[in-house]
């Protein structure tokens, strides 16, 4: 079982919170539990389990945040904005080294993952 | 940025940190302002006006625009150099 929420497919046997938290950028557990609780889901409510209005309730309780593409790119004018004046947490993030001051000698893996400026997810 | 990170940052009760600085004098003749201050704090006043912020070797030309507002003056002074090879012709 498949559910689509804001066109992203969600298994069906994941709890919603979970499910929430793992197909988009920029929720966690914290704010899709919130989410559930603010629409009074159980917890242990599953995916599959939801009704029709109940996923449109979660799809406009999704398109009030700022989550996913939008976010991203959000993200990304920062990070170039960063670069575009200079400063030295830009100069780190294009050249894929740490931003705060972390050791390069070894490790700095995540910023070599993820730092550029057009940011991966 | 996140308004809450700036204020998670520092107690607003002691407000920016900033070093007093020849600004009105700067402001007046458009001369570039020398300082040693890198940890100082731009504040909006400072957009427009020039700085030669000193890297440790020596003082580096930095304009101020909008978009620095908030940051330190240390941020646009690099105090690192780039390493690159170089052929030497002497062995």
């Amino acid at each position: 079982m498949v559910v689509h929420i804001l066109g992203k497919a969600v298994k069906g046997k994941y709890r919603i919170n979970f499910g929430l938290a793992k197909t988009f950028y920029g929720i966690g557990l914290q704010t899709a539990t919130r989410i559930c609780s603010k629409l009074g889901f159980y917890p242990d409510m599953r995916m599959h389990q939801l009704s029709e209005q109940q996923t449109m309730s979660i799809t406009k309780e999704l398109s009030e945040m700022t989550t996913d593409s939008k976010l991203l790119a959000q993200v990304r004018a920062n990070i170039r904005m960063k670069r575009e004046i200079g400063s030295y947490t830009g100069m780190r993030h294009s050249m894929g080294l740490p931003v705060r001051g972390q050791r390069t000698k070894t490790n700095a893996k995540t910023a070599r993952k993820l730092n550029r400026i057009e940011r991966k997810m | 940025m996140r308004a809450s990170l700036v204020a998670l940052g520092r107690s607003s009760w002691k407000g920016p940190f900033v070093v007093p600085l020849p600004i009105s004098q700067a402001k007046q003749n458009g001369t570039p302002i020398r300082t040693n201050a890198r940890s100082c704090t731009i504040l909006p006043q400072f957009v427009g006006l020039k700085f030669q912020v000193h890297n440790g070797r020596d003082y580096v030309q930095v304009e101020i625009t909008e978009n620095m507002v908030g940051s330190k003056l240390g941020e646009f002074a690099h105090t690192r150099k780039r390493w690159s090879y170089t052929q030497t012709k002497n062995k």
